[in-house]
């Protein structure tokens, strides 16, 4: 009997095939990429002209992406090692999901500010010139190190799943059959390989913990360690850390319906979790509306000169139905939502994650842009074009790609591996029948 | 176009608004513009002029950028005369330089006009600006005990002449301005030209031998309009330039970051590293006791 119920949840769990619905999507995704492809050739041929940034705004729409990304990326440590360490055990299901849209948001965060480069092909002097003092060099360690640790801890749990998966060849294909084999095949469930691997995933996610702070708060300090309106705050890092869990917790709401739909996974992402994660998404977009009061509050109080126009910008400005948009979006309307019990059934949590996901990258932008465009010695003898920012087409296909190519890299981990951990979920559910 | 204007008419009348407000959008008075020539004798070597361009807007004299303008030597504004053209700049000034071709003009008199003429534009109509000035110059020597001896002299005919009861300012040339050398703010030239003014400025820093550049100017006087002159004496505290370049600070160059930063900034990285190594060997380990 035991064995049938394991055996039903490896049926449920292992990879699935793209569906009509799922083929689409895919090439949905890959258009998308293409198109941002093609824009990136015209960007790299005809140089960052092609672009609307100019002498002042000089952080467009893919800094704001980069930011966007670098912030939901740290859900993996949210959801992998926050809630692992305090043993909150209904989080298994949701751990991979979580990790996976972590490694591909780093992925990308990586990929966008070598977009953003007019001279790509100086890259590596960042790495031969670099200087320590600069945080932009402190962002680049930092997101390497948090890259490598998010894959070591997707690997990790995933050896005992590859074992199964091996086992099932008649599921997989000739070539997933050889993937499978070359990452997992030395993997035996010795007690000593789980006791190695135990200690190693505790170690990681002990360790990821800083180093996911770390990553958001460096990258608040690229803005905030430079004296501008908007910028010029000692709380950025924490501001962007409470923004970053936000949205992350946003992206792996949609992530469980979707997935949870399409997979039937019914049984394993339940209501429950749905209820869970919106408790969590309330709690953290609390917190994060009571960063944006602290962050416009203050300075709106004392209203100095150079600030007052930036903030007058966001209030009541050229960028007040963005502001508004973003502050009702990513935090009021989903806080309002998934306040009730209702709200946080699957169909209406799932709303609320794209009301969030959606709010938080224009918010990226509020950051970037509107900071730029108010420097502290008014703009004389410019062109037009230089006072104002609308991102040209290029820039669209090229962050619109960007965040094609991050779902992707998803959507193509689901395909290939389990997106739920099965030995983990079949462990869980005997140590739960024991008791 | 004539019964366009008489439905105009009517059509303000009905509305209550007075015809002469028509009158007023057809006939648009532009404003007056007014130029100035100011005259530069620059350490007796160089001359130049200055020419600036001013109306009145909104009841306040403003500069007025973008004016084309010719400037010319003697009152004649023909082409053999032209010193010069150009166009104001964001404070409404345009400055040329007297070239040595105009030297023969310039030396056929004591005594010497300009005119400057703005050509016309949609705000404004041609304007001219004349000067004339008598040509001047100051000497400036040092005496024992840090005085400092200036004299004012003109020419008058072919003689230099002095030139009492004229306002002198004489200093110290410090970040573009000039620094008076004692208490005393301005001289008036004596019955022989001259002003003596004793240097008080005992600690004032100079350039790396203690130099400073003592200076004499006459401003904006109305008949030899702006004289200087200058003179290098080593009289100022010598600077000893000591360079920031190699030291180690967060604003300095790679390589030389502060020393508690590289090693926070290197024990992190080495930490964090060391863990992920770590963590690599476990996982050979792992495969290891597998394949075993």
């Amino acid at each position: 009997m035991e064995k049938l119920a394991e055996q039903k949840i490896i049926e449920d769990l292992l990879p699935q095939k793209f569906g009509k619905q799922g083929t689409i999507w895919v090439i949905c995704l890959l258009a998308v990429c293409a198109l941002g492809a093609f824009a990136y050739g015209r960007q790299l041929y005809y140089g960052l002209e092609v672009t609307a940034m100019r002498d002042y705004v000089s952080w467009g729409i893919y800094i704001s992406n980069f930011v966007f990304f670098v912030a939901i990326s740290l859900v993996g440590s949210l959801i992998t090692a926050v809630l692992r360490l305090t043993d909150v055990n209904w989080s298994t299901p949701l751990t991979r999901i979580a990790e996976i849209i972590a490694v591909s948001a780093i992925c990308f965060a990586g990929l966008i500010i070598i977009v953003d480069m007019g001279r790509p092909d100086r890259f590596y002097n960042l790495f031969l010139h670099g200087r320590l003092q600069s945080p932009i060099i402190w962002d680049v360690i930092v997101i390497t190190t948090y890259l490598f640790i998010s894959i070591l801890l997707l690997y990790f749990p995933l050896l005992p799943d590859l074992k199964i998966m091996i086992e099932h060849k008649e599921r997989n294909g000739k070539w997933l059959q050889k993937l499978y084999v070359f990452l997992g095949s030395f993997w035996k469930n010795k007690p000593e390989q789980f006791h190695i691997s135990e200690k190693a995933i505790n170690i990681l996610s002990i360790s990821i913990i800083p180093v996911a702070f770390a990553i958001h708060t460096v990258t608040s300090w690229l803005f905030a360690t430079t004296y501008r309106p908007g910028w010029d705050s000692t709380n950025f890092g924490a501001y962007f850390i409470s923004g970053a869990f936000l949205v992350g917790s946003g992206a792996v709401l949609i992530a469980m319906y979707v997935f949870r739909t399409h997979y039937k996974l019914e049984k394993y992402i339940t209501d429950s979790h749905f209820d869970k994660m919106g408790k969590v998404v309330v709690l953290l977009a609390l917190i994060y509306l009571y960063f944006n009061v602290n962050e416009f509050l203050v300075p709106a109080f004392k209203m100095k000169k150079s600030e007052e126009e930036h903030l007058m910008g966001l209030f009541t400005g050229e960028f007040a139905a963005i502001f508004w948009f973003a502050i009702s979006t990513a935090m009021i309307i989903p806080i309002c939502i998934l306040l009730f019990k209702k709200g946080r059934r699957p169909k209406a949590a799932f709303v609320a994650g794209i009301l969030v996901v959606v709010g938080s990258w224009f918010k990226r932008y509020l950051i970037v842009t509107p900071t730029l465009l108010h420097p502290f010695l008014p703009m004389s003898n410019v062109p037009e074009s230089y006072r104002h920012y609308i991102p040209t087409w290029e820039e669209w296909a090229i962050a619109g790609g960007s965040l094609a190519g991050a779902l992707l890299i998803v959507t193509i981990f689901a395909r290939i591996f389990p997106i739920i951990p099965i030995h983990e979920t079949i462990t869980e559910i005997e140590s739960n029948e024991k008791a | 176009m004539k019964k366009h204007k008489i439905i105009q008419l009517l059509f303000l009348i009905v509305l209550g608004i007075p015809p002469s407000f028509l009158k007023a959008q057809d006939v648009v008075e532009k404003p007056t513009l007014s130029l100035t020539l100011k005259y530069f004798n620059d350490n007796n070597y160089t001359h130049h002029l200055l020419l600036e361009a001013k109306s009145k807007i909104d009841g306040k004299f403003q500069k007025i950028a973008n004016v084309p303008a010719k400037i010319y030597i003697t009152n004649d504004a023909d082409k053999a005369n032209l010193l010069g053209t150009g166009i104001t700049n964001d404070k409404g000034q345009i400055l040329v330089l007297i070239p040595n071709s105009a030297k023969a003009e310039w030396i056929k008199s004591p005594n010497q006009n300009f005119v400057a003429v703005s050509t016309t534009t949609k705000a404004f109509d041609e304007a001219r600006g004349e000067l004339a000035i008598t040509k001047a110059k100051i000497q400036i020597d040092t005496a024992d005990g840090r005085i400092i001896n200036a004299k004012l002299m003109a020419l008058v005919d072919t003689t230099w002449t002095p030139i009492a009861a004229v306002d002198m300012i004489v200093g110290v040339k410090r970040l573009g301005g000039i620094m008076n050398a004692n208490e005393t703010p301005t001289y008036a030239t004596d019955s022989v030209g001259g002003v003596m003014a004793e240097f008080k400025r005992d600690t004032l820093p100079g350039d790396t031998k203690g130099n400073l550049v003592l200076v004499a100017s006459v401003v904006d006087n109305e008949t030899y309009g702006n004289l200087t002159a200058e003179m290098i004496v080593p009289w100022g505290t010598k600077s000893v330039y000591t360079s920031n370049f190699d030291h180690r600070t967060l604003f300095a160059r790679r390589g030389h970051s502060p020393i508690w930063l590289e090693i926070l900034a290197y024990a992190i990285i080495i930490g964090v590293w060391s863990v992920i190594i770590y963590l690599i060997f476990q996982l050979k380990k792992v495969k290891e006791l597998g394949v075993g």
